[in-house]
């Protein structure tokens, strides 16, 4: 590059300058360029928010959304903490529900929806999803997308097997509560020698403890995760499940879970709306063999998400629109018709568009009711920034046993005090 | 060289006539000389500092700190340390960290002593390509490795519980079992390393005259013997340099100990089986945010791998002294 001609004060001044362009470009990141309606937009995968943004971009031509598909939702919130903190932000992002507390938290982060004028629409949403996302100053920092209503998917050809009802209806009435679930499980073990239900921990407990009037924190946000009964219940029924022996041992979203799923190693599995999607993928070749009851104990809700606008976004105004716009209850509609995803506007629960909704994988089960059921009549409870640790350490001690290394006798002990040293209590 | 000390004293008078002009060019040629080669390190320095330094000390400045990355940031002293020095689950992570360390590290270096050994003899055909093949694993990415290796090691689905199946074994819970996943995760370091420890090795073996072998083996010294007195002991500094590499590697193992399990990642098992230091980290960083936590972590994980490496460097220089 240089020849031993090249004056020696060129040399020095080139070596400093390509220095400093080195130690320069790991740390530059320009402002979001683009004006006007365009807007960078932070999504999670398996979410399909492509669909949403394409079908905003034929509606309003001349209209630039940039979506990053960042990673799964815990990703995305960690990537967006990260942005948050060292300034690079987009101009809009989703945030899974069980990471909005954490951000709640600390509104000063976003912007006060309320200056767009979400005040005025605030009622279209489900009360109780929408406050979760206003925080102790009245301010409102995020618009909720979707809900996760809840019920239990079931293998109709394999109850048939195991003598047991196939009609939805019925099934349905096989397990008004939890200790009546466990039973019929009992009953299919006997019958088949196979496990009923995919796992005790995510199945059985995270769904019960989501059912409750209470959950880790009471409604002044005081912790009362360790003398809640509903809880020590919730977890006491995984327990009586794993004892049982009628669990296939598989933590969800894993390669076990999945090659069980595919084999028909279990006949039952806990499935929110969005995990409609999960089992279509996972196991393509069980298509028509599924369907979709009423889940034990009543309403309750797993998942679903929230837009947010950061408070440092460039273009906070187009991401408001592309809000305003989508996640209207007619835009949750026709987003609900293409991806399942359950609107969280009640006002279209009974639009035949989703009332009358059925799945041919699962059955031809009007899923749209189904969900929307499970919804209405729901107690919310206080969730608080620690709600998700507390709720993994819980299932942790559960897996641990379910894995045949935790003590049953002494799950409950164990879990108590790693929930103290997580949360630092 | 009185070119280079050309700098006037001080009180010395200003050069005047003919030779002003030229004394004064040279002045500064001189300086330029001087600063060349600072200048030309610097490139590396200003990067270390950048990316390496700072990031450090500011480590250390966060340690102190109850720091929320998008709230309020408190000083509480050495609050982080004395909860760390109490916190089970740092010390189970630290002993993660050993025993995988060293189920991994012997296997492999004894797997690749004997390898090198046998692809340094003479009369091994194709040994080139024997040679090229030890490489593959580790250009293998870590991800790609490791999710092969859970697959492989599944208890229910795994080709390895089923081959154990076959000779009567019952399923072994490879990844939510202690000593399971510790082995899990030791083999695939070992997959991943063997080959280019084993190419080291052999660069190595390559100084030794050929000669050494051969009059060994007229005396009458068989391959072992050949090994043990001859392969073994001209490899001790190399070998002393791949324990110290594979120490401060095996002390930041992190990918392999994250992917394995699927079901409670950032703890690697449900009760935290084979979490690492490096991987409780990252859990109290960007999991549950407690960077202040956090950093305390990377502080006694820096400590410690400074440590190591002193004590490495002791050891390799007695044996030094010894030869």
């Amino acid at each position: 590059m240089f020849t031993r001609k090249t004056p020696a004060r060129l040399r020095t001044a080139a070596s400093i300058a390509l220095g400093v362009v080195f130690a320069a470009a790991g740390c530059s990141n320009g402002p979001g360029s683009g004006g006007g309606r365009s807007f960078e937009f932070w999504s999670f995968t398996g979410i399909n928010q492509e669909a949403a943004v394409q079908e905003y971009e034929r509606a309003n031509p001349g209209i630039d959304v940039r979506l990053s598909e960042v990673g799964s939702s815990v990703e995305t919130a960690q990537s967006l903490t990260i942005g948050l903190a060292g300034g690079k932000v987009p101009d809009l992002v989703l945030i899974q529900g069980d990471d909005m507390p954490r951000f709640v938290d600390q509104p000063h982060n976003f912007r006060d929806l309320r200056e767009f004028g979400a005040a005025d629409v605030q009622d279209d949403y489900l009360d109780w999803v929408m406050s979760q996302s206003v925080a102790e100053d009245g301010s409102i920092i995020g618009v909720p997308t979707d809900v996760g209503g809840m019920a239990i998917a079931y293998r109709a050809d394999l109850f048939a097997e195991a003598g047991l009802p196939t009609d939805r209806e019925e099934v349905g009435r096989l397990w008004p509560t939890w200790e009546d679930f466990i039973a019929t499980g009992e009953r299919y073990t006997a019958a088949t020698g196979e496990p009923f239900v995919d796992n005790a921990a995510t199945s059985v407990f995270y769904q019960a403890v989501n059912q409750v009037s209470r959950k880790y924190y009471d409604d002044e946000g005081e912790l009362v995760y360790a003398e809640n009964p509903e809880i020590r219940d919730a977890f006491e029924l995984a327990l009586r499940a794993v004892d049982a022996g009628i669990t296939a041992r598989q933590s969800t979203f894993t390669e076990g879970w999945s090659a069980a799923m595919k084999q028909s190693d279990f006949a039952v599995v806990a499935a929110p709306s969005w995990m409609l999607n999960s089992i279509r993928s996972n196991a393509p070749e069980t298509a028509g063999a599924w369907d979709i009851a009423a889940i034990p104990g009543g309403a309750g809700n797993w998942g679903g998400s929230y837009l947010a606008i950061p408070a440092d976004a460039a273009n906070p105004e187009a991401a408001w629109d592309y809000i305003r716009e989508m996640q209207s209850p007619q835009g949750q509609l026709r987003h609900f018709t293409s991806s399942g995803a359950l609107p969280t506007t009640p006002s279209v629960y009974e639009d035949e568009r989703l009332a009358g909704y059925t799945d041919p994988f699962f059955s031809d089960a009007p899923v749209g009711r189904i969900y929307t059921d499970s919804l209405l009549g729901l107690e919310p409870f206080h969730i608080g920034p620690d709600s998700a640790p507390i709720g993994q350490e819980f299932l942790n001690a559960l897996t641990d046993v379910e894995q045949g290394s935790g003590d049953p006798a002494r799950a409950w002990e164990n879990a108590l005090r790693n929930v103290e040293i997580a949360i630092g209590e | 060289m009185a070119t280079t000390r050309l700098d006037p004293a001080p009180e010395a008078p200003a050069p005047r006539g003919p030779h002003a002009r030229r004394a004064s060019s040279r002045v500064r040629q001189g300086f330029a000389e001087r600063i060349a080669p600072y200048a030309y390190i610097a490139p590396f320095f200003l990067i270390f500092a950048v990316f390496g330094l700072f990031p450090l000390l500011f480590t250390f400045y966060i340690a102190l700190f109850d720091w929320n990355p998008i709230g309020d940031q408190t000083y509480i002293g050495f609050d982080n340390f004395t909860r760390l020095w109490e916190d089970g689950r740092f010390w189970n992570a630290a002993g993660n960290t050993v025993s995988i360390w060293l189920l991994s590290t012997l296997p492999q270096l004894m797997l690749a002593l004997v390898l090198a050994h046998l692809l340094n003899h003479a009369r091994l055909r194709y040994a080139a390509f024997f040679r090229m093949t030890m490489l593959v694993p580790y250009i293998t990415s870590v991800a790609a490795t490791t999710i092969v290796f859970a697959q492989i090691f599944d208890r229910d689905y795994g080709l390895l519980n089923w081959l154990l199946g076959l000779v009567g074994v019952g399923p072994v819970n490879f990844v939510q079992s202690v000593p399971g996943s510790h082995l899990m995760i030791a083999t695939m370091v070992i997959w991943r390393w063997f080959g280019y420890t084993t190419l080291l090795y052999l660069a190595s073996l390559h100084a030794i005259p050929r000669e050494t072998y051969e009059a060994a083996a007229v005396d009458g010294a068989g391959g072992v013997k050949q090994f043990w007195h001859i392969t073994v002991p001209s490899l001790r500094p190399v070998i002393i340099f791949t324990v110290v590499t594979s120490t401060i590697y095996g002390l930041q193992i992190f990918t392999e100990p994250l992917l394995v399990s699927r079901a409670a990642p950032l703890t690697c098992g449900p009760a935290r089986e084979c979490q690492t230091l490096t991987l409780f980290l990252y859990e109290q960083g960007f999991g549950v945010f407690e960077f202040g936590y956090a950093a305390a972590v990377g502080v006694a994980l820096f400590v410690m791998v400074v440590a190591l490496a002193l004590i490495n460097y002791l050891a390799s220089s007695r044996i030094r002294s010894e030869r």
